[in-house]
């Protein structure tokens, strides 16, 4: 089991956040998907921008 | 293909037309058509370029979200007749734009300009001003009170409680707040009897062309002393951000910034404006959607969201192909023009649910009442800052709301929403 703690990632365009904790059940993506493990043709839910865009989010 | 390529010009004259978006039967069944016999389809109205309207919500994600392939700026980014078209590039040595703000930039430019202001409105640098946008929703909220029980809604608060709220943020002092105003409604709604620029004649082909071009002028003279009093004296708003801002180590090209004043001092308060005006539209008209909110006050933020999908403020925006390319059985051809309807896209049956219906239990509502790709609306967030703060502090004391008369909307093609919004109303 992964014990590392969850994190988050932002959209650089818009500001959509990726909660690795939630996911995007929606649009398929289960809660506790690691950002590294999205499809490499994953685009942000809110925007359409491409994966390579979210950095590392720390509020 | 079971759709015709060419929409009947009969059928799409009216979406050419601004006065036709004022009656939203009329201009929604037109789309709901389009979407229904024409998905996809060119439109050969004469006196324009011929268009592929493109009226389907997963057709607009997938051009917008390409800009590489799909550009704003090559050709006029909405809709413009020929001559229209002809006189901008001699008013601007060979422009199609006579402005030339983020919406009308491409990558690269366009990110390195919308950078300029980006992390200013990030979530984060958002939430850092609610108290004083709550300050002015509620400062708003009294100005409502005030009115003793009757108001236009739309001209006494709508169009003016985000007005404040971004012009303070860009620093425009208050007393050419009203002046900022005149220039906007000239600007989006230049062919509405009761807001266009005085004197300016709709029926001409190029009257957008005209007014646009003065409006231009007009905040150029305006904001040019701005400009240079905030690279002497930087204050932090928004006005110095970009006056001293840079674009790959350089200063913006002239144009580009006093564009980027204007798409602030204009889109981005007119489509709040539109957005709030729509909500009071729908709560005068449902009173147990406003019963409904008072109980449950949590479901502010997804009233707001479906103000947006259903308000719809900026309803098209142009671009042009860079390379060919196929969508939906069609050959799009390099230079082609699409008219992107977002109107048409927040109410596709395919991809939203009951599209007609305002409702509060979308979850998630992905609307595209923001635009889509890289050029989604830079100021959503404080958008949606600014109309959660206003019903928070109304909805708790408003008791009744109801029509005074008929609300009207805005003869605009463009951006548009609600002009006249009377009602009765009880607060405490």
């Amino acid at each position: 089991m992964d014990s590392q703690p969850y994190r988050q990632w932002q959209c650089m365009t818009c500001g959509e956040i990726y909660d690795e904790a939630v996911g995007v059940p929606w649009e398929g993506i289960a809660a506790g998907t690691r950002f590294e493990d999205l499809p490499a043709d994953w685009i942000c839910p809110s925007c359409g921008t491409r994966k390579d865009d979210f950095v590392l989010y720390e509020p | 293909m079971s759709t015709s390529a060419i929409i009947p010009v009969e059928l799409i004259a009216p979406a050419f037309n601004p006065a036709s978006f004022a009656d939203r039967t009329q201009i929604h069944a037109l789309f709901t058509r389009l979407r229904r016999d024409y998905p996809l389809s060119q439109a050969e109205v004469p006196g324009y370029d011929p268009h592929w309207i493109v009226t389907k919500f997963d057709d607009v994600r997938e051009i917008t979200r390409q800009d590489e392939l799909f550009h704003g700026g090559d050709r006029s980014k909405t809709l413009i007749s020929q001559a229209g078209e002809a006189l901008v590039m001699e008013y601007t040595g060979g422009q199609h734009n006579i402005f030339r703000s983020l919406v009308q930039l491409d990558p690269p430019e366009h990110r390195a300009y919308r950078d300029v202001l980006a992390s200013v409105f990030m979530p984060n640098s958002i939430a850092k001003l609610a108290d004083g946008v709550k300050t002015t929703a509620a400062d708003f909220v009294e100005r409502l009170a005030a009115h003793g029980g009757h108001c236009d809604f739309a001209t006494d608060i709508a169009f003016r409680y985000p007005l404040k709220v971004v012009l303070d943020l860009i620093g425009v002092p208050p007393e050419d707040h009203e002046k900022m105003l005149t220039l906007t409604q000239w600007l989006f709604t230049w062919a509405d009897p009761d807001l266009k620029r005085p004197g300016a004649d709709p029926g001409n082909p190029i009257e957008i062309t005209e007014t646009w071009n003065i409006v231009y002028n007009t905040f150029k003279d305006y904001y040019a002393p701005i400009i240079a009093n905030r690279r002497a004296q930087p204050t932090g708003d928004i006005a110095s951000l970009i006056a001293n801002g840079k674009v790959f180590g350089a200063e913006m090209e002239e144009r580009a910034m006093i564009s980027y004043l204007i798409i602030a001092s204009t889109a981005g308060h007119d489509t709040t404006s539109a957005t709030t005006a729509t909500g009071m539209w729908m709560l005068a008209e449902q009173p147990e959607l406003l019963a409904r909110l008072k109980a449950e006050p949590e479901l502010i933020p997804a009233f707001v969201e479906e103000t947006i999908r259903w308000a719809t403020p900026v309803q098209h925006f142009v671009r042009s192909a860079v390379q060919d390319y196929e969508l939906r059985g069609r050959q799009i051809k390099a230079g082609d023009l699409l008219y992107i309807s977002y109107l048409s896209a927040n109410r596709d049956e395919d991809a939203i649910a009951d599209p007609f219906s305002f409702r509060l239990d979308r979850s998630p509502n992905r609307h595209l009442g923001f635009g889509y790709g890289g050029h989604i609306c830079l100021g959503q967030h404080l958008a949606r800052l600014e109309m959660r703060m206003f019903w928070e502090a109304l909805l708790p004391r408003l008791e009744a709301v109801t029509p005074a008369g008929p609300f009207q909307m805005a003869q605009s093609e463009f951006v548009s929403g609600p002009k006249s919004v009377p009602i009765n109303f009880r607060m405490h």
